[in-house]
């Protein structure tokens, strides 16, 4: 198992492919064109592609992502399609027909109807469905934000409320529920809004920063400088500068919008993804990604930009076609996808992970590469803190963080760096067990596939980035009917809850707005963090294999990993302080080993006593430790049986009547004391169990033993 | 008694009532050279036919006890007027300790305890000079032994002068046992802590094996050593490096030598160090004698650094290349550098391979900024988490009972303050000297019986101040102790036991 582990590591570098990417997009992607489409539309609520035609409108489902899925297709009347969206329960489909008229299509009744706006004083930006309480549907129109709410009985939406403002553009993520109108000159005034299930929360008005070019040029915002993102939880918006070439940060909280600060960039045309809460800025123009991991205040990329990578394409080799795939059906398809150009024009960035090539209706999903991530940095413990916080590929991650650390181990870094490397497997488990996703994660792990839990890495799948199938499904819309984001709960900060409270000083005690992200809570479910017996069974006792010979070292890194686990006050297995016994013993440092013992480093458990007896056959002092342990456990029997082996029998029987253990086997003792060729211990032992054991009399062993005795003293007498 | 008389006869002259003889038998054995046997006596200033009648007579009954029990001579002499206690510190080596009984009620003691004064002076010597025996075998004028054994008593013994004579123990000092370790008793967070400090300290030479001592007030806290070495080691810390030990040092002892010294300065010092001064000087080449006098008071003192320094190095002028001091290990039979650092009542002792570093400046002073750097702020988180759980000088007191716990095992005791025993009544601790010179008896009776096998044991005695005097011995651990105020019966002492036993 080891073997393999390293191998993928050392090989993590290349990416599999030869070129040195850290993220990249995988053949084949979606297929999604149609003749006589109208153009594509991402409805990200429900994550559906749309592509309407004619009469008809396709969708993919983009999650999960699946290369070959069939659309589903509704029908829809002959007309423009400005923006197109279903509604959050996939009942009603609405379309934006002009720029004052929005078409309705109730799938169920197939009944439309429409809903204008006063063409002469607004026009309708754009809309999108929403899970408010009390609205079904928001219109940004240029005078404001109009919510909506939906009456199947009356098959018209009821105007609920009203906010008026001067409206330029605006950006709307479903995933953070966050509307960002822009007004204004430059457009660089922005007024936001939370949609949630919590209500609605007003952001106060803030200013983007833009840098001047020259005195009277005054550069104009356009909606596709502005990003909103959405990394553990928080949300942020990002605005790309040309002037400055920098990408501004800002983050949101329910009073305010922190400024957290800026982003070089390289390109004048910057794309943003964010796959399992890192960011990537695509730097369009240079045909390069660079990487942040927005979690600390470090705002220094992850690493150096690389390109991005195209994975499995089937290029000619020795002029045959190599095809990924054997499936028959796909072939055909296959052969007629050229080569495709990497950040070519017509690639239009989907939040929050996709790429859709709107000529070849094609949509990829981007992929981090986090082998090649973890390979291109030596700083172990960051890297590690990296892969703990990556929810998505959560099993290939936690797979990583073992090779790393063992690989580590192996090279004999010195101990302080293993030390911190263990310390962070070891807060993230516990952080992770004290929100509980660890847990989630094991019974999902037993669900999806039972096996022995020793064995837990044998059995998971190399891949596990597309892992959100039905179960990840069921969660999403519990939480989008039950519980909503008043829930919220990201591991990360820990004020979540507080989303009614609106007076808070940014920042400091913090209400940060958060995501209503039902997909994190779906990723959370199997987590990356590593349980002490994950490490044992993956670390040390491979680690202890191949290096025989060097105990100290790996002594010193159980007791930091000890002090790690101890600190947080997480439980570590009697096996690690089995392995920890065995590899004192094999140093022979027997006085260290007792005052491990005795200073409960090693903590008391039955598989560590018996290990110190086992130990304890070339050092008695070892097996004696063993043997207390043992009455400190209160397994009695134990206890006396090895009392009993040691020739302290009478001491054993002393105990036995202490502590009333019953059941235990007159003869051991009687044999024992018969072989001490003592005969008043023989008589003492006799005594012993015919007075205390009731029936004892009655018993061969009592009258061989007494025969035995009276043969013994006569002999002696004569 | 004619020995008794000849004893007393030779030893007119002195007005010490103990004498502590070394001398090897299998040296001056022909006529007229007998003089060569002795290695060591003390009062020095003794006649040498006096000191030759002391150890004839030994060598005599040493002799013949021999025919009886090859492997175990003679182990004590009763005369009337003295007690001849005999230790076979290595083949041959023989150390003898003859107290006077004097009429003083004083001088009652156990005769274990006395030969654990002669144990722990082998002991020591050996740490610092090594095995006697290799040393004769390799210069076999004996010259270079007899003046370390010499320097070396003369400091060892300078601990138990009372005035002017010579303290040794007695039942006064029953409840506390020499030869083993007191140890700081840490909850688990902090022993984690500790050893996770002791791992840093003893990487801090490379590859090489380190070994390490960590004492916090008098007490040890972890150690890498074997029992014995660990025994060792911790007596000389706690005698000459502990905080407590630096500051008594300093106060009393070394304050008037600095008046002395302030005109004269290392004239006086090396002219009262000459013999072995340029006996030094004459060996540096061989690390053996590097450390000439390493239990002279207050060698050493805190460096601005944290690390404690040997001053007498400094002293001596001619020896202007401080050689860090070594010590010979008996598990290992390994010579180590000695390297102490102390942080407020944290004091660690790093014990540095030898033969891991070619020069020795080098690799101490290497291992020294290892430690300041990986491990200082590990050692004031350990030092801070230590001084929280301390619970002072009778920490370890247990009200109404005065006892001592040995386990020997691993050589560690633990007993009532010595301020609360100094409560008891003399008659309590006569009882408690005599019950436990009894189970003494009863131990080496046993261990030539039943090898491997330990004896338990109980004793309860109703001393005449009606005080309980207990002892225990189960499996490997002794527990002695006195109850004063105890109840009547012995049931009740012994339930006190029990109670006691189960802490």
């Amino acid at each position: 198992m080891f073997g393999e582990a390293s191998t993928s590591l050392s090989s993590a570098g290349s990416g599999g492919s030869g070129a040195l990417s850290h993220v990249f997009i995988k053949y084949p992607p979606m297929r999604c064109d149609t003749p006589g489409s109208k153009g594509m539309f991402y409805d990200d609520a429900n994550k559906l592609l749309l592509s309407p035609t004619a009469d008809q409108v396709l969708s993919w489902k983009v999650a999960p992502f699946i290369p070959n899925a069939m659309p589903s297709s509704d029908p829809i009347a002959e007309g423009p399609v400005l923006s197109i969206r279903y509604s959050l329960d996939g009942k009603i489909l609405a379309v934006q027909r002009s720029s004052h008229e929005i078409q309705f299509w109730n799938k169920e009744t197939r009944e439309t109807f429409s809903q204008r706006c006063r063409p002469e004083s607004e026009s309708i930006l754009g809309f999108f469905w929403t899970d408010c309480l009390n609205c079904d549907i928001v219109y940004v129109k240029t005078s404001g934000l109009d919510l909506f709410s939906y009456d199947p009985e009356i098959r018209r939406l009821r105007l609920v409320e009203s906010k008026r403002l001067n409206v330029t553009w605006y950006r709307y993520t479903h995933e953070s529920r966050l509307v960002l109108l822009a007004s204004g000159s430059q457009c660089k005034t922005f007024t936001g809004f939370q949609l949630s299930s919590a209500g609605v929360v007003r952001l106060p008005k803030f200013e983007m920063m833009m840098a001047k070019s020259e005195a009277n040029n005054k550069p104009v915002l356009a909606a596709e400088d502005i990003h909103i993102i959405t990394v553990y939880g928080r949300i942020y918006c990002l605005q790309v500068d040309t002037v400055a070439m920098l990408l501004h940060s800002y983050r949101f909280y329910r009073d305010a919008v922190v400024p957290q600060g800026s982003l070089p960039i390289y390109s004048s045309k910057i794309a943003v993804s964010v796959v399992d809460s890192v960011l990537l800025v695509h730097q369009v123009d240079a045909k390069v990604v660079i990487l942040y991991d927005i979690f600390a205040d470090s705002r220094a990329p992850i690493s150096a930009p690389l390109p991005l990578l195209l994975r499995d394409y089937p290029r000619l080799q020795n002029g045959t076609l190599r095809l990924a795939y054997k499936d028959a059906s796909m072939e055909a398809k296959e052969v007629n996808i050229q080569e495709p150009v990497l950040y070519g024009d017509a690639w239009t960035f989907l939040v929050p992970d996709l790429i859709c090539d709107t000529v070849n209706g094609l949509l990829w999903k981007v992929h981090l590469d986090l082998e090649a991530i973890s390979a291109s940095s030596s700083e172990v413990s960051s890297v590690l803190e990296f892969l703990q916080r990556r929810k998505l590929e959560a099993m290939k991650a936690k797979q990583l963080c073992l090779a790393i650390t063992r690989t580590i181990i192996l090279e004999h870094r010195p101990v302080s760096i293993v030390s911190k490397a263990l310390d962070v497997l070891i807060t993230s488990y516990s952080r992770a067990l004290k929100n509980g996703s660890y847990l989630k994660g094991i019974k999902s792990d037993k669900a999806s596939a039972s096996s022995d839990s020793h064995n837990r890495s044998s059995r998971i799948p190399v891949d596990e980035s597309f892992d959100a199938g039905p179960r990840g499904k069921s969660v999403r819309t519990e939480f989008y009917t039950e519980v909503g984001p008043a829930v919220q709960s990201s591991i990360y900060s820990s004020s979540d809850s507080e989303v009614e409270e609106l007076s808070h000083v940014p920042g400091s005690s913090g209400a940060p707005l958060d995501a209503n992200v039902p997909d994190q809570e779906e990723s959370q479910i199997s987590s990356s963090a590593i349980s002490p017996d994950d490490i044992y069974c993956h670390v040390f006792a491979p680690v202890d294999d191949e290096m025989a010979g060097d105990h100290a070292y790996l002594v010193a890194i159980l007791v930091e990993f000890i002090r790690s686990a101890c600190l947080e006050r997480i439980k570590v297995y009697p096996n690690i302080h089995v392995l920890m016994v065995q590899l004192l013993v094999r140093s022979d440092r027997y006085a260290e080993l007792g005052s491990f013992v005795i200073n409960k480093i090693i903590e008391p458990s039955k598989e560590v006593a018996y290990q110190l007896l086992e130990s304890g056959r070339q050092n008695s002092h070892t097996r004696k430790l063993g043997i207390d342990m043992l009455r400190q456990l209160a397994l009695h029997h134990d206890y006396i049986l090895s009392l009993v082996q040691d020739g302290y029998y009478l001491e054993a029987l002393r105990y036995a009547r202490k502590q009333k253990v019953t059941g235990i086997r007159p003869s051991l003792f009687l044999e024992a004391a018969y072989s001490s060729n003592e005969p008043q211990y023989l008589a003492a032992v006799l005594r012993f169990f015919s007075d205390f054991t009731p029936g004892f009399k009655s018993t061969a062993d009592n009258a061989t033993y007494c025969h035995i005795l009276s043969d013994t003293t006569t002999s002696i007498a004569a | 008694m004619g020995l008794s008389t000849a004893v007393s006869g030779g030893g007119a002259g002195s007005s010490e009532a103990v004498r502590i003889c070394v001398f090897d038998l299998r040296r001056g054995q022909q006529e007229g050279q007998e003089l060569d046997k002795i290695l060591y006596f003390y009062p020095p200033e003794l006649a040498f036919s006096y000191q030759l009648s002391v150890i004839g007579l030994s060598e005599g009954l040493i002799t013949f006890t021999r025919i009886f029990s090859p492997n175990a001579a003679c182990e004590v002499i009763e005369a009337e007027r003295h007690s001849h206690i005999f230790y076979q510190a290595e083949p041959d080596i023989w150390m003898v300790m003859v107290v006077e009984k004097n009429k003083e009620l004083e001088a009652i003691w156990r005769i274990e305890a006395l030969r654990s004064v002669l144990k722990e002076a082998h002991s020591l010597f050996m740490m610092f000079h090594g095995p006697i025996r290799p040393m004769l075998d390799k210069e076999p004028s004996g010259e270079l032994l007899r003046t370390n054994l010499s320097t070396f008593f003369t400091d060892y013994l300078s601990d138990f002068s009372a005035g002017k004579k010579l303290q040794v123990p007695s039942f006064r000092d029953t409840l506390q046992e020499k030869g083993s370790v007191q140890m700081l008793t840490v909850g688990r967070e902090a022993a984690i802590e500790v050893q996770s400090l002791v791992r840093v300290l003893e990487s801090s030479a490379g590859n090489a094996q380190c070994h390490s001592l960590v004492l916090f007030h008098d007490l040890l806290v972890s150690t890498s050593l074997s029992p014995e070495d660990a025994v060792n080691l911790y007596t000389y810390a706690v005698l000459r490096m502990t905080p407590r030990a630096l500051s008594s040092g300093t106060s009393s002892w070394s304050y008037l030598r600095k008046g002395s010294t302030a005109v004269q300065t290392t004239t006086s010092v090396s002219a009262s160090e000459q013999p072995y001064a340029s006996r030094d000087t004459s060996q540096t080449e061989d690390s053996k004698y590097l450390l000439p006098r390493p239990l002279k008071q207050s060698k050493w003192s805190k460096g601005k650094d944290g690390f404690l320094v040997t001053n007498a190095a400094a002293a001596d002028v001619r020896n202007s290349i401080s050689h860090p001091p070594t010590v010979w290990l008996q598990q290992s039979e390994e010579r180590m550098y000695l390297c102490a650092y102390q942080h407020k009542y944290l004091t660690i002792i790093v014990l540095i391979p030898v033969a891991s570093s070619n020069s020795a400046e080098q690799g101490i002073s290497m291992a020294k900024q290892q430690i300041l750097e990986n491990a200082s702020l590990k050692i004031s988180k350990v030092e801070e988490r230590l001084s929280k759980g301390w619970g002072g000088e009778n920490a370890y007191h247990v009200t109404g009972y005065r006892y001592l716990l040995l386990d020997g095992d691993r050589s560690v005791s633990r007993a009532s303050p010595p301020i609360k025993v100094t409560t008891l009544a003399k008659e309590s601790l006569v009882a408690m000297c005599k019950v436990r010179e009894e189970v003494d008896l009863e131990k080496s009776r046993a261990k030539w019986d039943d090898k491997g096998h330990e004896k338990d044991l109980e004793v309860c005695v109703r001393a005449k101040n009606n005080a309980w005097v207990i002892a225990r011995v189960t499996r490997g651990k002794e527990l002695y102790m006195v109850l004063e105020k105890g109840g009547e019966t012995l049931l009740y002492a012994s339930d006190a036991m029990e109670k006691f036993s189960n802490r």
